[in-house]
């Protein structure tokens, strides 16, 4: 897990020389900036500003954000707050389903540093050590207008290219895998091609593969059937799957 | 997974499939799955998937001060924070043998009841939702936030308030403040007949939620199940009356209940409790001003408190059900074993199972949002 140097270009290197495509990009951030559907997942307490932040009140749909319920569609992932390991999983496989560009906020100290429960054996600490986070809201928890405020601070990244977090997590994928093998041990594995998503985008790099993805390779196995939850007759007796 | 790793997965045709029914989900009340066996689109099992809030409560209390654990416990139960820093309170005191100031005990009721409304509120927008009416749900976030309002003047923070410590609480009210509360009051019991028109006698509502998971009183008794669940089954049982702590026992109040035990009938208890818990507040208000004196006793110095060895149970009305902390004392400055009795353990997990079962997939988040259960509590 050692962190790798990996010249990242920065966005005004990233910008086209002709004018013509350059404005073009300009109109296409700015687009994309003012209309946002937004995924949260319910990771933890902070959860519970959101829907003031999206109901009448506040209505964050005046800056053009609305919720949005699967992760094909939804351009935001929002994390409210501690993630447990378990959940963890499930927001990276929920991650790598969602299509570029996508930009990842982390709410509630706890995602900074593990907040209140830093000493806890069940939460993940840092959560841009797994993800590539945009932007942080600190605070236990952060009002309404502090996730509003970020909201306006994302697009304004957006607008100006600086939110690439997701273009990130393909140049250095071998780096978060290895986190995440490191907390789930190492034969995790999510069905997201991810390797095959950044020469696609043209972002593979130096850091997009190395021992880590070797070690995903060699764990890949075809996808079993999966093996029933219920036994038959409706009996709730558990098999098979391990409980995280 | 690389693509040379993707094959077709062969079924035997049945008609029966599973479902993940959250962790991610709209439908569901926060980050808590079920997983659903299907035939059509009947459940015929279901089994609950919790775990994903876990932090492991009861052990981070056990390694922190008594005094430090108070910031904590709020954190179990996120919509209704305040009786989880009573319960615990109340339990630091009788192991201290403490007597908590007349004033303050007054002071805790008004916060109780203030939550248990802001509960409420929250609850019956989110069941509103799931049968597809939103407006509801709109509505009773924002009036919810009249009363965050109270409690940020009144304690500094919107959601959690870490305003009880053990021996009373931390401030007084500020100046001018029940003339506040009798207005936010005012306001929402002029909210009710609106609620009324717009949702609990909606024939969306009452057509889907009527026979929807329905208990009888005696599979709630074998279930654990308390609160307004309880209730609506058709007994009349509330920690509040039948073991009076704080000052309960000198006000005067209503206990609903309602017979059917469907989802209609729990979210129809809310609503009644609703009224209830105004009525409940104005009479503290009318009491609060004749009430003087200290609002906290005084305590050793909390950095080395040690609570002298034991071990007390005491058990409050949450808005979701009984809520009780089982605590542990070895004499020492950290509590020796903490245990929380949350209601929603019982109403999410084997309660849920049963109910769903029979139910159809579209009214499974209707039967856990009228069962009012609190993931995070759930997971601790
Ligand atoms: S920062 Fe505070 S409010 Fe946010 S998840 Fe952590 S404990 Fe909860």
């Amino acid at each position: 897990m050692k962190e790798i140097d990996i010249p990242i270009e920065t966005s005004a290197a990233k910008r086209r020389t002709n004018p013509l495509a350059r404005v073009f990009d300009e109109l296409v951030r700015f687009c994309r900036s003012r209309s946002m559907f937004m995924l949260h997942y319910c990771t933890g307490c902070g959860a519970i500003e959101l829907p003031p932040a999206m109901t009448s009140r506040f209505d964050m749909e005046r800056l053009g954000i609305q919720p949005m319920v699967t992760p094909r569609q939804a351009d935001i992932l929002l994390i409210t707050g501690y993630v447990s390991i378990k959940t963890l999983k499930r927001v990276i496989l929920t991650y790598e389903q969602m299509g570029s560009p996508k930009y990842v906020i982390g709410i509630c100290s706890c995602t900074v540093n593990g907040g209140m429960y830093w000493q806890s054996y069940a939460t993940a600490k840092q959560l841009d050590q797994y993800l590539p986070v945009d932007l942080y809201i600190a605070g236990c928890m952060p009002r309404p207008e502090a996730v509003l405020e970020g909201m306006r601070k994302l697009m304004d990244r957006i607008r100006s290219g600086e939110a690439d977090g997701w273009e990130d997590y393909y140049r250095r994928y071998d780096w978060y895998l290895g986190n995440q093998q490191h907390l789930f041990g190492d034969d995790w594995q999510t069905p997201a091609d991810v390797i095959g998503e950044a020469s696609h985008y043209d972002l593979a790099g130096p850091g997009t593969e190395g021992e880590h993805t070797r070690l995903l390779q060699q764990c890949q196995k075809p996808l079993e059937p999966q093996q029933t939850f219920f036994q038959i007759g409706g009996s709730l007796e558990k098999k098979g799957e391990s409980h995280e | 997974m690389r693509p040379e790793n993707y094959q077709a997965i062969s079924h035997p045709p049945s008609n029966e499939y599973e479902l993940n029914f959250g962790p991610n989900h709209p439908g569901i009340e926060g980050n808590y799955a079920l997983k659903v066996k299907l035939h059509g689109d009947v459940v015929v099992a279901a089994r609950a998937d919790g775990g994903y809030l876990h932090r492991g409560f009861e052990k981070l209390m056990e390694g922190r001060l008594w005094i430090q654990n108070i910031a904590l416990v709020p954190r179990i139960c996120v919509p209704d924070p305040v009786p989880m820093e009573v319960c615990y309170s109340m339990a630091v005191e009788v192991l201290n043998d403490m007597e908590v100031p007349e004033r303050a005990q007054w002071l805790r009721v008004l916060q109780l009841e203030l939550s248990r409304i802001a509960a409420h509120l929250f609850t019956f927008g989110g069941h509103a939702a799931t049968t597809g009416m939103y407006t509801t749900m709109y509505w009773g976030v924002a009036d919810r936030d009249q009363i965050l309002d109270l409690f940020e003047e009144w304690t500094g923070g919107r959601v959690y308030h870490i305003y009880n410590i053990p021996g009373g609480v931390r401030r007084d009210m500020p100046a001018g403040f029940l003339d506040r509360v009798s207005c936010t009051m005012d306001y929402i019991e002029s909210r009710l007949p609106d609620y009324d028109n717009l949702f609990f006698t909606n024939q969306v509502f009452v057509d889907r939620a009527r026979d929807t998971g329905p208990m009888n009183q005696q599979q709630a008794l074998e279930w654990g199940v308390t609160g307004p669940n309880l209730r609506a089954t058709g007994l009349a049982f509330d920690v509040r009356r039948d073991d009076p702590y704080l000052v309960y026992d000198q006000i005067d109040f209503d206990i609903p209940t309602e017979a059917p035990g469907d989802a209609w009938a729990r979210t129809l208890v809310r609503r009644q409790e609703l009224k209830q818990s105004i009525h409940i507040v104005r009479q503290v208000v009318e009491k609060l001003p004749s009430v003087s004196g200290p609002v906290r006793t005084q305590i050793p110095n909390p950095l080395a408190w040690n609570v002298p060895a034991g071990e007390t149970y005491t058990r409050v009305e949450s808005s979701k059900g009984e809520l009780g902390y089982y605590v542990v004392s070895d004499g020492g400055d950290k509590p020796h074993r903490v245990h929380v009795r949350g209601p929603s353990s019982m109403h999410a997990v084997q309660v849920l199972e049963q109910l769903a079962v029979g139910a159809r997939l579209e009214d499974v988040a209707q039967i856990m949002f009228s069962l009012d259960a609190c993931p995070p509590e759930v997971d601790r």
